[in-house]
C-alpha cells in the first residue's frame, strides 16, 4: 500500500499544492480553474478520482499540503469512495492538512443520515467540513476561496499559524444529540 | 377514550395537554426540537441534528378497516394517486364546523374565479360545490381525525339536469403522530400535518390559500427521501406472505450523459426470500411481526444493489432511488404516493406523517 506522506519532499518557494479527490468530478475542475488564479502565491491543482494515486509519476509530483475530499450528498458512491480513499493517507495528514467537502446538503432528496455519517467521519478524523454550492459560479468562488485560506496555513505561507493550529479551530464537531433514542 | 362515543366529529379534547404545558413550557416548539434532550436547547444547532426518522419500526399489521371507514371513502383513498404536502398545525380548527368550512370554501373559490370577469356569470355559484367530512376510523391513540375535501362541479355548458361531479379530491390528516409532540402543542392547535390531494393544480393551490387565511397554516412539498423509500419497499415487501405484492419495481436514475434510468423489476419470491435472509435471528418466532430496524432495511437494499451490480456491473448507489412500487402501494420522490390496499394504509400514513412532521419548519 504506497501511502501519500505529507513531508516526504522538500517544499517549493511560495508555492502550495492542493490535491483534489472527487469520485464523480463534478465540482473538481471548476474549483481548480478558480484556485490557480490565485496570485498572492502559485497553486498547485492536482485531481483524482480517488486515492491511491498512481507510481508512475509519484517523482513529479509535488508536495501535497492539503487534502480535500469532495463529497456529492447526493449520491452514496461518492461517500463510500472518500471513506475507502481515506486508508492511503499517512497519519501526518490529519494534523490538519485534510478537509472534506460536501455539495448538495441542501437537496430535499439527501436523506439525512448520509449526512450524519460525513458528520461523523469528519469528527473522528478531527478535520474541517465546508459546504460548497456546486451549481453557480459564484458557490464555486466562495468554497475556492475558503479552500485558498487554509491551503495558505497548511502549505506554511501565513507567518505566525500552523496547520495543526487551524484545524483545533476548525474541526467539525458532533454535536451531542445526534444519536437520538426513538421514542417508540 | 370516550370520544367516539360523545360526538361523532369532535375535536380530540385536551384534558391532559393543559397540565403538561404549564409545566414544561414548549410553545413554538417543532417535532424536530421537542425530543426532550437539553442540549437541543441550549443551540446546539437542534434543526440540524435533533430528530430522525425513527430506525425501527413495528412491522405492518394487515388491518381490516373496511369495518371502520366508509366504503365510499376508503375506494376514493385507494383508487387515487394523491400529491404530498406537509402542513403546519391548524389554529382554531373545530372538527364540529366543517359545515360552515364548506360554505366558506366554496364562496372562496368561486370569488377567486369570478376575479377579472367584469360581469356577474349567471349561477356561476353553483358550479362549485365543496364539502367537507370526516374520514372516521383511521385515525389511532390521540390523533385528530382525518378531514376529507371534496370539489363538485359541472362543466360549464351543461344542462341544470346534469349531476355535479368530484373534480378535485384530498385530506388532512395525522396517523400514529407522534405523542410527546401533539401534547407539546399550544391550544387551539390541531396537527394535521399530512395533505394529500390530487386533482387540477388551480384547484390545489385555491384550497391552500383558503386553509392559510382561515387556519393561520402553511404549506410546502413534501418529498420522499431515499430513507423512507427504503422504509416503504422493507414495509411492503414484508407483508408479502399476508398478501401477494406481485413485483417490487423500483426506479433509479443514473447520473451520466446521457442520463440513464434503470427500471428494476423483482419478482415477489425473490424479494421475499431476499427479506428474510436480512431479517436479524433474534426475532421471537411466536411473534411474526415484532419490529423491523433500519439495519435489516439497509441490508435489504444493499442485497438488491449487489445483484443488480453482479448482473450488469453497475453500481446503483452512484445514482438515486425515483420511485418504489409494488401491488400494494407505491411511492416516488416527488411526493406522490398510491396506497392500493386499504389493509396497509395505516402503517402507510403512519410512515408519511412522520416525514411531514420532521419535514415541517421550525
Amino acid at each position: 500500500m504506497s501511502l501519500l506522506k505529507p513531508f516526504s519532499k522538500l517544499p517549493n518557494i511560495n508555492t502550495a499544492s492542493i490535491l483534489l479527490v472527487e469520485s464523480e468530478e463534478h465540482l473538481q475542475q471548476s474549483l481548480a480553474d478558480v484556485l490557480v488564479e490565485e496570485s498572492s502565491i502559485t497553486v498547485n491543482v492536482r485531481l483524482a478520482k480517488s486515492l491511491p494515486l498512481p507510481k508512475e509519476n509519484d517523482k513529479d509530483r509535488p508536495r501535497i499540503d492539503l487534502v480535500v475530499f469532495i463529497i456529492n450528498l447526493s449520491s452514496e458512491q461518492s461517500f463510500i469512495s472518500a471513506e475507502a480513499s481515506l486508508k492511503y493517507l499517512d497519519p501526518g495528514y490529519f494534523l490538519g492538512k485534510v478537509c472534506f467537502m460536501v455539495t448538495s446538503a441542501r437537496s430535499a432528496a439527501v436523506p439525512t443520515e448520509r449526512m450524519d455519517a460525513v458528520r461523523k467521519l469528519a469528527a473522528s478524523l478531527h478535520s474541517p467540513l465546508l459546504f460548497a454550492e456546486h451549481q453557480t459560479s459564484e458557490g464555486v468562488a466562495a468554497a475556492a476561496e475558503r479552500l485558498l485560506g487554509i491551503l495558505k496555513v497548511s502549505a506554511g505561507v501565513v507567518p505566525m499559524t500552523t496547520a495543526l493550529y487551524l484545524s483545533n479551530l476548525t474541526r467539525c464537531t458532533l454535536p451531542t444529540d445526534i444519536e437520538q433514542p426513538s421514542f417508540d | 377514550m370516550d370520544r367516539a362515543t360523545t360526538s361523532a366529529a369532535s375535536t380530540p379534547h385536551r384534558s391532559a395537554l393543559v397540565k403538561r404545558r404549564s409545566k414544561s413550557k414548549s410553545h413554538r416548539q417543532s417535532y424536530r426540537s421537542c425530543s426532550g434532550g437539553a442540549a437541543s436547547r441550549i443551540g446546539l444547532t437542534p434543526a440540524l441534528t435533533a430528530r430522525r426518522l425513527n430506525t425501527s419500526r413495528k412491522a405492518p399489521k394487515s388491518l381490516n378497516i373496511t369495518e371502520r371507514v366508509n366504503a365510499e371513502h376508503l375506494a376514493l383513498l385507494v383508487k387515487t394517486k394523491w400529491k404530498l404536502c406537509y402542513a403546519t398545525p391548524l389554529y382554531q380548527f373545530r372538527h364540529t364546523m366543517l359545515k360552515s368550512y364548506a360554505r366558506q370554501l366554496s364562496a372562496f373559490i368561486v370569488a377567486e374565479k369570478q376575479r377579472g370577469l367584469a360581469v356577474e356569470v349567471e349561477g356561476a355559484q353553483n358550479h362549485f360545490r365543496a364539502s367537507f367530512s370526516v374520514l372516521q376510523g383511521l385515525a389511532e391513540a390521540d390523533d385528530p381525525e382525518t378531514i376529507l375535501i371534496q370539489i363538485h362541479s359541472k362543466p360549464l355548458f351543461s344542462s341544470s339536469e346534469e349531476p355535479q361531479r368530484c373534480v378535485w379530491s384530498g385530506w388532512l390528516s395525522c396517523i400514529n403522530g407522534n405523542l410527546d409532540y401533539l401534547h407539546s402543542l399550544p391550544q387551539g392547535f390541531t396537527c394535521l400535518p399530512l395533505f394529500g390531494s390530487s386533482g387540477t393544480e388551480v384547484l390545489t393551490t385555491l384550497v391552500k390559500s383558503w386553509c392559510q387565511k382561515t387556519f393561520d397554516c402553511s404549506f410546502g412539498p413534501l418529498e420522499i427521501n431515499y430513507t423512507s423509500l427504503q422504509w416503504f419497499m422493507a414495509l411492503l415487501t414484508n407483508c408479502h406472505t399476508e398478501s401477494n405484492i406481485q413485483h417490487l419495481k423500483m426506479i433509479w436514475s443514473i447520473p451520466v450523459e446521457p442520463p440513464l434510468q434503470v427500471a428494476f423489476t423483482v419478482s415477489p419470491q425473490d424479494a421475499w426470500e431476499l427479506w428474510s435472509s436480512v431479517r436479524t435471528a433474534t426475532r421471537d418466532l411466536a411473534d411474526p411481526g415484532g419490529c423491523i430496524d433500519f439495519e435489516e432495511v439497509e441490508r435489504f437494499t444493499q442485497g438488491l444493489k449487489s445483484h443488480f451490480y453482479r448482473h450488469f456491473r453497475l453500481d446503483l448507489s452512484a445514482g438515486s432511488l425515483k420511485e418504489v412500487s409494488t401491488a400494494l402501494g407505491g411511492a416516488s420522490i416527488n411526493g406522490r404516493v398510491k396506497i392500493s390496499n386499504s389493509r396497509y394504509m395505516i402503517t402507510t400514513l403512519a410512515l408519511l406523517t412522520e416525514c411531514a412532521l420532521l419535514k415541517m419548519p421550525i
